[in-house]
């Protein structure tokens, strides 16, 4: 399984200059420049923006919902009634990816939602508060963090059973171990700024200083972290579905159909495999290429000098 | 130096202390006990009790597991509830295929990983680094099984090949053991190699912009030299930290890859005697995986120490 | 083909069909998988079996409910009796013949007395040494059998009251109530291999490999967990000639993917899938592109039910059930699914000796027929005019095709107004409550495998039996069964089965579904071979032979 860190800031004790957001210019011509700036980022935006779309309008956009099975239509290749052709059930497979990317967005929001609360929540206490809570939490998300993916989902969800909340809460609980490193490690280095200490003298208490002043400096990180953290969880969902454990029937995922009764009849009918595999590969793109170029966009360290460092 | 050693490997030990809590209790909080399982049937009662007394799930949880520590401690991991076989042994069999996999993926991983993720950095917002970066992503966007799938489909269908059906031991055919590593290892190091490929670029990127490097430039230093031989050092401390967690995923997180390719590790052990209930089992590997992961982490933070003097905390 | 043919048969009427009428038949007939059938072939000793196969949980053939280990166990073990095997035994006959009792007589309803062979000797291996098999041996297995705590095919064996030793060679089973079931029971390949009592006494339990000694074909020679089990040929075996093959290698493929594209490239001498078979989906590519290969069709003997707790509301009201029945379209099911099948009665069609086809279930036969709007009107009639709500359970852990029928059915029932929620659990969950009874509402599943009517019926609808997941308690089948029983004469004793399963047709307590169809192959190479859904994998390996 990929792991997708890249830790944006290095276990060395520069301290980081605080990111001023782009105050004053609206919010239209920021994403222009960005789409120039960062081509690739802004195809990945548009193929996560087409996904979203898919999820919200499904059943506008599908031509039958995702159970419906239509007589006589088994396994019929894809034709102008059928788009991507129909499944050994007699559903359509567009419908059924349109409405898996409901699931999809539904699984991967929520995951990373509850992944990176969580991750915000100890990672900024951890930072922040130094000292024995550090310590202590810091050997508990060590202790986490060396279970293996497959371990902690697989044990969870044996003790849950399947379902698509069970499904939610074991990925969220896994991304959590290393979300909260990336995000203790960026609240390290701010804390070391002076205008932290400043507040401190003022008078501001801890919360008010973690929630006005930290978390809105980890905030990109966090989106950053989060927005690949969507395309491992599609990923991760597909590798459950193999298993037996993904997202159970009715429901249409994409990993589920691509694991499960695609594989079985990819001799007679390739496409109920295909279709929704390019679905998981395009979105699992489409996050990390925004993600990366929002991180290049976000982390001030890392902007180039326009082009080759001559 | 000493200091800072020996307080990384107490800080290992309270880790694996707290993972030993979680290793136990984890299998327990799964619904329908192994002696259920195994009895495949509900009108023998008492037949239950008696068979939890033996298995001596019977008593009180906290005096399970200082048992089980207790004898961890001494090297015994216990047997399996099913076979009965000791777990020590069947891990000691299993252990090395996991490794090897996961080294030789790694291995593919950073032979494309590095040269990509150098080119990428060094230029930065240019077509090739497009098309490198493009071109990585796209081999982990797609699920390691399916491409596992079409390798093996495909073939067979074209050309009636099929991979190696049954894992040979290194004593008895040195090339067909390696060789059946092979297809498996690329397919998982394509997916890992992404992960590196970005955090290669990303350091590099950060070390091309320091004092040092400009100096370099400055006074006229070629760029592969620059690139080579005074940036790239430093930009590998944090991949080798990454190094470490991604064996650590592949020790645990290779069960469809070894269903696929019938490789016996330890991610197949694990997820049967997760179906089975076969606590002992499930114990002992979580065990020893994150046992694994710990050291390589302690191993790691050692290594930053030589490499980097400025690392102390 | 029939043009050439019928040439050359005049051709050859010139010479004296009548005298060279079987070499003839011989030459005639260019598909080689007639040929292997050919019984006056020469054995031709030699060669690896390289075969698709399991990985045992454990070797203990009195604590398993699971084919995975009698599978393995069958190349190890004998049985007082057995199935017939070879390349003349249609798949589906599963005719009685003796194994290690060479005969056995019926002193009288009570009592059974079965005469050993003598000169069987065990396998070379300690603690055992290849003595010889008495029938002491026989005693202590069937002991075990019946007295081991935790045995769950215990109940195949209820009317068994004790086993005495007569003589060294000769066994008594004295019954509890008459039994005419006794030779079929003892024939079935599960849980009634004869094992040593020197094993069980020197490792306390046969769990391990080292365990399975047997009297059988092969010795076990090389177990390794997840990948194979080597066997290699027991040279003093009782069937003189046998086993043909020098050893056999038990490959473990989970993937049928990879199962395939080994038995495509030749490195598997059987099909590579349960029962040695190509997958229904897989078929069709594999005519095309192999029709060298030999393929069987045939049925298998497992059933697919429908089962729900009857001893509460609603489905105690028989017209619940019987809607269900009337909502479930088991010939979309299996198009859809499984590619191939026959809707089936309470006892499978894979036993066509013993099943009725639905026609012939008499006014059964209506509720098979696929009918929302009667559904509907059935669920009014009993106080459901909108239908209810209830759940149905099954498990991921018994591959996808379950799953796909389990969406299938659900939307079935939805449209005769029964609300289902599907609730799949994950195996072992499944295993320890939903097969032994602890669920709600619906379940949907295989049920059990069986080579006679008598187990599934028994055990499925007798009020105190475990694996009676559906809750029965009907005295009139009860006393149907508990007569079937004592009846000797074998068509008395077929005619009380079909109207058995004629009543359990018009009472639906279980909602029989469909067998499935399986489509066994092999390699044109593999000679006197004939696929049938048994776990006796041992005894057909014994006697086929490689011709390569």
């Amino acid at each position: 399984m990929a792991n997708h860190v890249g830790t944006l800031t290095s276990p060395s004790t520069r301290t980081d200059v605080p990111h001023r957001a782009a105050a004053g210019a609206p919010l239209l011509h920021a994403i222009w420049r960005f789409c120039r700036r960062k081509p690739l980022g802004a195809l990945g935006g548009v193929i996560v923006l087409v996904m979203i779309v898919m999820a919200v309008f499904a059943p506008y956009i599908a031509h039958y919902t995702y159970d419906e099975t239509i007589r006589g239509a088994r396994m019929k290749p894809p034709s102008a009634q059928f788009w991507m052709g129909s499944d050994n059930l007699g559903r359509d497979i567009w419908s059924r990816v349109v409405y898996g990317a409901r699931i999809s967005v539904t699984v991967g929001f929520c995951a990373v939602l509850i992944a990176n609360v969580l991750a915000a929540g100890i990672g900024i206490t951890s930072g922040y508060l130094g000292g024995k809570y550090d310590l202590c939490v810091q050997r508990v998300v060590d202790a986490w963090q060396s279970f293996p993916f497959l371990v902690v989902i697989l044990s969870i969800m044996a003790v849950l059973g399947p379902g698509l909340l069970n499904i939610i809460l074991a990925l969220g609980f896994f991304g959590a171990a290393n979300a909260s490193r990336v995000v203790r490690g960026a609240t390290v280095s701010i804390v070391q700024n002076v205008y932290i200490e400043a507040a401190r003298a003022l008078g501001a208490g801890h919360v008010r200083i973690m929630v006005r002043h930290i978390l809105p400096n980890v905030a990109a990180t966090i989106i950053v972290w989060a927005t690949i953290g969507l395309g491992a969880f599609i990923l991760a969902e597909s590798a459950l579905s193999f298993l037996g454990f993904g997202v159970p029937p009715p429901y249409p995922s994409w990993g589920g159909m691509l694991a499960g009764s695609g594989r079985s009849f990819f001799s007679q009918a390739p496409w109920m495999a295909i279709y929704p595999g390019l679905a998981i590969s395009l979105a699992v793109f489409g996050f990390n290429m925004l993600g990366d170029a929002l991180r290049d966009v976000l982390d001030p360290r890392l902007r180039g000098a326009g082009g080759r460092v001559r | 130096m000493r200091t800072y050693v020996l307080k990384r490997l107490l800080i290992a030990i309270t880790s694996l202390a707290i993972a030993s809590l979680a290793v136990f209790s984890l299998p327990r909080l799964i619904p329908g006990d192994v002696v259920q399982l195994m009895l495949e049937e509900r009108a023998y009662g008492k037949d239950l009790d008696d068979l939890r007394a033996k298995l001596g799930l019977d008593r009180p949880i906290y005096v399970q597991y200082f048992e089980w520590a207790g004898r961890v401690v001494r090297g015994e991991l216990g047997e399996s509830l099913w076979t009965k076989r000791p777990v020590l042994e069947e891990l000691g069999r299993r252990l090395p295929v996991s490794l090897k996999l996961g080294l030789l993926a790694l291995l593919f991983s950073m032979s494309i990983a590095l040269p990509i993720g150098i080119l990428a950095a060094v230029r930065q917002d240019s077509l090739a680094d497009y098309v490198a970066r493009s071109l990585a992503i796209v081999g982990l966007s797609v699920p390691g099984f399916w491409i596992a799938t079409l390798v093996i489909f495909l073939p067979s269908l074209w050309w009636n090949w099929s991979p190696p059906i049954q894992f040979t031991e290194f004593g008895v055919d040195p090339w067909a053991h390696v060789a059946q590593f092979i297809i498996p290892a690329f397919i998982l190091g394509i997916a890992s190699s992404a992960a590196i490929m970005r955090l290669t670029r990303a350091q590099l990127l950060e070390v091309l912009r320091q004092d040092y490097v400009r100096t370099a430039w400055a006074k006229g230093v070629r760029e592969r030299v620059v690139v080579l031989k005074h940036s790239l050092k430093n930009s590998l401390i944090p991949v080798i930290t990454v190094l470490g967690i991604q064996v650590a995923q592949i020790l645990g997180g290779t069960v469809i890859f070894e269903t696929i390719f019938g490789l016996p590790g330890m991610g197949r052990f694990l997820f049967d005697a997760i179906n089975q209930r076969d606590y002992p089992v499930i114990q002992g590997v979580n065990l020893v995986i994150v046992s694994v992961v710990i050291l390589m982490n302690l191993a790691v933070d050692a290594c930053y120490a030589i490499l980097d003097p400025r690392i102390r905390y | 083909m029939d043009a050439s043919q019928s040439k050359l048969t005049r051709k050859l009427s010139r010479r004296d069909l009548l005298r060279t009428g079987l070499a003839a038949g011989a030459m005639l007939s260019t598909e080689s998988a007639l040929a292997s059938r050919h019984a006056w072939a020469q054995p031709k000793r030699g060669g690896v079996l390289r075969v698709w196969g399991y990985d045992p949980p454990h070797f203990d053939p009195h604590l398993i409910l699971g084919g995975k280990t009698h599978n393995t166990l069958s190349f190890v073990y004998s049985r007082l009796l057995r199935h017939k095997v070879g390349a003349e035994v249609a798949p589906g006959s599963f005719i009685i013949e003796p194994d290690l009792a060479e005969r056995w007589d019926e002193v009288d309803e009570l009592t059974y007395v079965f005469h050993l062979r003598r000169g069987v000797r065990w396998h070379n291996k300690p603690p055992v040494n290849g003595r010889e098999l008495v029938a002491d041996d026989v005693k202590f297995t069937y002991e075990r059998f019946l007295t081991e705590k935790g045995n769950p095919v215990r109940y195949m064996l209820d009317a068994v009251d004790r086993v005495e030793v007569v003589d060294r060679y000769t066994v008594r089973f004295r019954l509890k109530e008459p039994f005419v079931w006794l030779p079929n029971m003892l024939a079935n390949p599960m849980s009634t291999w004869i094992v040593a009592r020197e094993v069980v006494e020197k490792y306390s339990d046969l769990r391990k490999a080292e365990t399975a000694i047997g009297t059988g074909p092969f010795i076990l020679e090389r177990y390794e967990p997840n990948v194979k089990t080597v066997f290699r040929r027991n040279p003093d075996y009782f069937r003189s000639g046998q086993p043909w093959v020098d050893g056999v290698e038990w490959v473990v493929m989970d993937d049928a993917v990879s199962a395939l594209a080994a038995y495509r490239a030749g490195k598997l001498d059987c099909g590579g899938w349960h029962w040695w078979s190509v997958r229904q989906q897989d078929l069709a590519a594999m005519k095309k592109s192999h029709p060298h290969l030999g393929y069987q069709d045939f049925l298998s003997t497992v059933t697919n039910r429908i089962w729900m707790r009857t001893d509460k509301p609603p489905f105690n009201d028989v017209r619940v059930r019987r809607a269900i029945s009337h909502a479930v379209d088991r010939q979309a099911v299996i198009d859809a699914v499984y590619l191939r099948g026959e809707p089936s009665p309470a006892v499978s069609r894979g036993l066509p000796e013993w099943s009725l086809r639905i026609d012939q279930l008499g006014p059964g036969a209506r509720y098979y027929r696929h009918d929302p709007k009667e559904a509907r009107r059935l669920l009014a009639d009993a106080g459901f005019p909108q239908g209810f709500k209830t759940q149905l359970s099954g498990t991921s852990g018994l591959g996808a095709d379950l799953v796909d029928a389990l969406q299938f059915v659900q939307r079935q029932l939805k449209e005769a107004g029964i609300e289902a929620e599907l609730r799949i659990q994950e195996y072992g969950a499944y295993m320890s409550t939903t097969t032994q009874g602890k669920f709600e509402g619906m379940a949907m599943g295989p049920f059990a495998i069986s080579w006679e009517p008598h187990s599934p019926l028994y055990g499925m609808y007798l009020p105190d039996q475990p694996r009676n997941s559906s809750h029965v308690n009907d005295p009139r089948l009860t006393g149907m069964l508990k007569e079937q029983m004592r009846i000797k004469q074998l068509e008395a004793r077929r005619k009380l089965i079909f109207d058995i399963q004629r009543y359990a047709a018009e009472q639906q307590y279980y909602v029989d579904l469909y067998s499935v169809g399986i489509t066994g192959s092999w390699q044109p190479y593999v000679k006197n071979y004939a696929p049938n859904p048994t776990f006796d994998y041992g005894g057909r390996a014994a006697a086929l032979w490689l011709e390569r």
